[in-house]
């Protein structure tokens, strides 16, 4: 008896671990695909928007301020600034697929470089709210293992809701998918890059807003804390948002998991850099660039 | 048949699948290739003479450009096999097959717009072991673009790019040559010069298949024509009579209605 | 005849040398490329050792700056990982000269360690090009690679990693890394200040020149060839995916020289080396020198390390130090949104096209019409 709990006891913890990872996983990637699918730009500044997200909120919530509200106000302030980095510097970049990578790469130095010149070398960190639950010899924290899991999951069902059921969405995709068209149909385009754009910051200033009480210490170069799952995700799941962010993060996680749950984190991003090259040495270009793919050699031959 | 009495064509051995005429350069059999639950390309029996043009016709979807892709292997048959110059090309990867003697100008065009004429030449030209200087001035003469030489392919008329495209893949010296509309968006004028390039390299030896909707064009340029449809080769035979079948003319109605 | 046979021996050489994929196919190019090779040789004497000392730096990073923009300028693949190759010849030179360091065990820490940033440059290829992984998906993974060692040699603190007496040191690093020796047996010659300012500007010089000659030959032809348009290129029978492969593996190479000349300069690596920060560098430097000119690359990755090492004093007095890196990704911001060929380029075409009006102005008016024609 005392054997067979002590083995669902690690199996509850395994599981907990997977939504933990799923949930980072898609928290981490969502800002980013929606960028990258919708615009064709990679935001190398991903991570740095995230930090800003985080910075909004830690700031507004030492200036005493209740933490969901701060929250709200690090999305605010990150869907502003990321307005305002489209403006400036991304529009010049949208035939350039290349270049915007090199230019919000430069964007990235800059910003993470400015908040360590402006905030000094961290800000106080939050405590996590919501506790731990514990069972047998592990713990885990509510708001990291189940809390940010949900939040991981309406949020792509929001996106599906917000993508194909809304005006906004339709015009968003028509944008995307033939800009000439679109705006002959009276789509102002340039409204809608924008608009795409303020979403993927806002996703991101949300995943930094909710990350901010938890990532313990809170400093200037926690931005590539993200990266690195962020990129493999959207490399795996290709260009279509939801189902590959969805599918990737599903995917990844569950070797993430058990590799951290194994043998610890860097081995868990081992597993999943391994999984991403694997599976991109048979689907190139992700796995929703493989069901596009078969599904234009069909109708092109229809 | 068709095969040139020009002495330069080269008599090549017979391909061993097909095991009959001497002169078949190129011959499918039971060519097939699905997508998913579609027959794209349905068990194509199709041979090529040395020397000889032909024009492959058929509705949209008929399954011209995959089967062009198939022989260049841009994509892998179901089933079946592509035999040429007396080799299987079956399991060749694409850039092999190039190097038995195939050259081919797919439907879009794509010249190095960055580049200057002579250079977008070289970079096929270099490939070969063909005297670089002389090829290249012969290869500009015949595509009329000797006064471009230096000028930026993007900077080049439509049709002139198209001309400097078929230029590139002929510098290959190719037994065959595979065009897929080659005069697609070409004035009238720029049509007729293709048709002489493409007659004029014929005289040297050289063999074609055409994928073309333009039936002028095709009527120009062509001795045999193969009509495609839904995947299967549905009528074969000289020019005249393809345009005088009742069938054919159906088929086309029937799909661009 | 004498003269004539030397005279036809030097066109031969520029033959190789200049062609349409290099700026500065001109004798004038070639005087002025000579007096700055002869200005910095004498420039060790004339500075102080410090001076001197940081140049040698410039000169081990120019190798990766070379070596992203042979990859990316030439082939058009972007790699965001190049450091990754720099990183891991730093710290195999490091690990092999560590345990042996007799002259003859430097000079097997030098090849194993190129040896093994080459190899795995090309391994990665491998699985990269084969794969038909492209465009966006090589730059991210290459990043990712990177990144991937970035955390994995940051967790190396503990005693148990270590290679025989080489401690990987986790953030702290790999230290007491030997200068670089040349000779068999115990000692040899070694290769400290300005005997290494010496042996990098040689290396640097001549590495220059041999990719001169590389992208100039057909081979280059191929290379951009493949930059411009890859599928095109496969259709005359290129090897896309296998050249790809040779041009990775090249400038893995080229990174490899790199990490083998900087670990010996400080005798010293760390993780850094894999971060996102320094991984960004040899973008920025190829961006702004111009990703298409070598020249480019090699100057401005000079000049920029040299403008960071400036600004680590501070600028004035309202900015400190800590301002050099905002200045820097400032300027690629610039560069990349305003001159998007880079510096060198630019600079290139102005100089021609002034040139051509020039010669317009004195000839004939007919000839100006046909030469802005």
């Amino acid at each position: 008896m005392v054997v067979d709990s002590t083995a669902l006891y690690g199996l509850l913890a395994l599981m907990f671990q997977f939504f933990n990872s799923f949930a980072f996983i898609v928290l981490a990637t969502v800002g980013l695909a929606i960028i990258f699918g919708m615009m064709g730009v990679i935001n190398l500044a991903h991570g740095e928007f995230i930090l800003v997200g985080v910075y909004g909120t830690a700031l507004v919530f030492h200036a005493g301020i209740p933490l969901p509200v701060a929250m709200i106000a690090g999305v605010a302030i990150t869907v502003v600034f990321g307005i305002i980095v489209e403006r400036t510097i991304v529009r010049h970049f949208y035939d350039r697929l290349l270049d915007s990578m090199v230019a919000t790469w430069g964007l990235a130095l800059v910003i993470a470089q400015l908040l360590l010149i402006v905030f000094g070398s961290s800000l106080g960190s939050i405590s996590t709210p919501m506790g731990n639950v514990a069972y047998g010899p592990y713990t885990s924290s509510i708001y990291r293992s189940i809390f940010l899991p949900v939040v991981a999951v309406l949020m792509l069902v929001g996106l599906y809701v917000l993508f194909t059921r809304t005006e906004f969405g339709i015009k968003a995709r028509a944008t995307i998918e033939d800009p000439e068209t679109a705006r002959a149909m009276g789509i102002d385009t340039d409204r809608m890059y924008v608009a795409t754009f303020g979403i993927g910051s806002g996703l991101a200033g949300l995943t930094g807003a909710l990350y901010a009480p938890a990532l313990g210490s809170i400093t200037p170069d926690r931005g590539s804390t993200f990266l690195i799952e962020a990129f493999i995700a959207v490399v795996v799941g290709g260009p279509s948002v939801i189902i590959g962010t969805l599918s990737a993060a599903g995917l990844l996680s569950v070797f993430n998991a058990v590799g951290s749950f194994l043998a610890g984190t860097f081995v868990g991003q081992m597993l999943m850099l391994l999984v991403a090259i694997v599976a991109l040495r048979m689907l190139p270009n992700g796995i929703t660039g493989y069901v596009k793919d078969w599904q234009q050699r069909r109708r092109a031959e229809e | 048949m068709s095969s040139s009495s020009d002495p330069t064509v080269r008599q090549t051995p017979a391909v061993a699948a097909t095991g009959d005429a001497t002169d078949t350069i190129l011959a499918t059999t039971q060519l097939t290739k699905k997508f998913g639950g579609l027959t794209a390309v349905d068990n194509v029996d199709f041979t090529i003479d040395d020397g000889e043009i032909r024009c492959l016709i058929g509705p949209n979807g008929a399954g011209k450009s995959t089967l062009l892709e198939l022989i260049t292997g841009q994509l892998r048959p179901t089933k079946g096999g592509i035999y040429f110059d007396g080799q299987d090309l079956t399991d060749l990867e694409p850039h092999e097959r190039i190097d038995t003697g195939i050259s081919v100008k797919f439907q879009s065009p794509h010249v190095y717009e960055n580049l200057t004429v002579e250079q977008n030449l070289r970079i096929p030209l270099q490939r070969t072991d063909r005297d670089t200087d002389a090829v290249l001035e012969q290869t500009l003469e015949e595509i009329s673009l000797t006064e471009q030489v230096e000028m930026t392919a993007g900077d080049l008329s439509h049709g002139q790019q198209q001309r400097l495209e078929i230029g590139m893949a002929v510098t290959l010296n190719p037994t065959l040559m595979l065009l897929d509309e080659p005069v697609a968006g070409m004035s009238v004028e720029e049509t007729r010069e293709v048709a002489e390039l493409i007659r004029s390299l014929h005289d040297d030896g050289m063999a074609f298949v055409v994928v073309e909707h333009d039936m002028e064009f095709v009527t120009e340029i062509s001795d045999q024509v193969t009509v495609l449809n839904q995947g299967q080769i549905f009528r074969q035979g000289p020019i005249e009579e393809i345009k005088a079948d009742d069938a054919v003319r159906r088929i086309y109605l029937g799909e661009n209605a | 005849m004498s003269e004539t046979a030397s005279a036809s021996i030097v066109d031969r050489i520029r033959g190789r040398l200049e062609g349409p994929n290099t700026i500065g196919n001109s004798t004038p190019f070639w005087v002025g490329l000579g007096v700055v090779f002869a200005a910095l040789a004498v420039f060790p004497l004339l500075t102080d050792p410090y001076t001197a000392r940081q140049s040698s730096r410039y000169f081990a990073l120019a190798f990766l700056g070379l070596s992203l923009c042979f990859v990316w300028g030439y082939s058009g693949i972007l790699s965001f990982g190049q450091v990754a190759f720099f990183g891991v010849a730093a710290y195999t030179f490091g690990a092999i000269g560590i345990n042996f360091s007799s002259a003859t065990g430097i000079g097997a820490a030098t090849i194993g360690a190129v040896a093994v940033g080459t190899l795995f440059a090309a391994v990665l290829g491998y699985f990269m090009f084969y794969g038909g992984v492209r465009d966006v998906y090589v730059t991210i993974l290459t990043l990712v690679v990177a990144l991937v060692l970035h955390t994995f040699m940051a967790q190396t603190a503990g005693s148990e990693w270590a290679i025989g007496d080489a401690q990987l040191g986790g953030f702290n690093g790999m230290t007491g890394i030997p200068d670089l020796t040349l000779g068999v047996g115990a000692s040899g010659f070694v290769f400290d200040g300005i005997e290494l300012y010496y042996a990098l500007l040689f290396g640097l010089f001549v590495t220059y020149l041999g990719l001169r000659v590389l992208v100039n030959s057909s081979f280059g032809m191929t290379m951009v060839a493949i930059r411009e348009d890859e599928e095109r290129t496969a259709t005359f029978g290129y090897d896309v995916p296998f050249i790809k492969l040779v041009v990775f593996t090249i400038g893995g190479a080229l990174a490899a020289v790199g990490g083998v000349f900087y670990a010996s300069w400080g005798n010293y690596v760390d993780p850094t080396v894999f971060g996102i920060a320094f991984a960004a560098l040899p973008v920025i430097w190829v961006s702004v020198g111009g990703r298409e000119s070598l020249l480019g690359a090699l100057a401005a990755t000079v000049a920029i390390e040299r403008m960071q090492t400036g600004l680590s004093g501070g600028v004035g007095d309202f900015l400190g130090p800590e301002w050099a890196l905002v200045i820097v990704g400032g300027l690629l911001l610039v560069v990349i949104m305003f001159m998007p060929a880079g510096v060198v380029p630019t600079l290139d075409s102005i100089i021609k096209e002034q040139l051509a009006q020039r010669r317009g102005q004195s000839s004939s008016p007919t000839a100006t019409e046909e030469a802005s024609d």
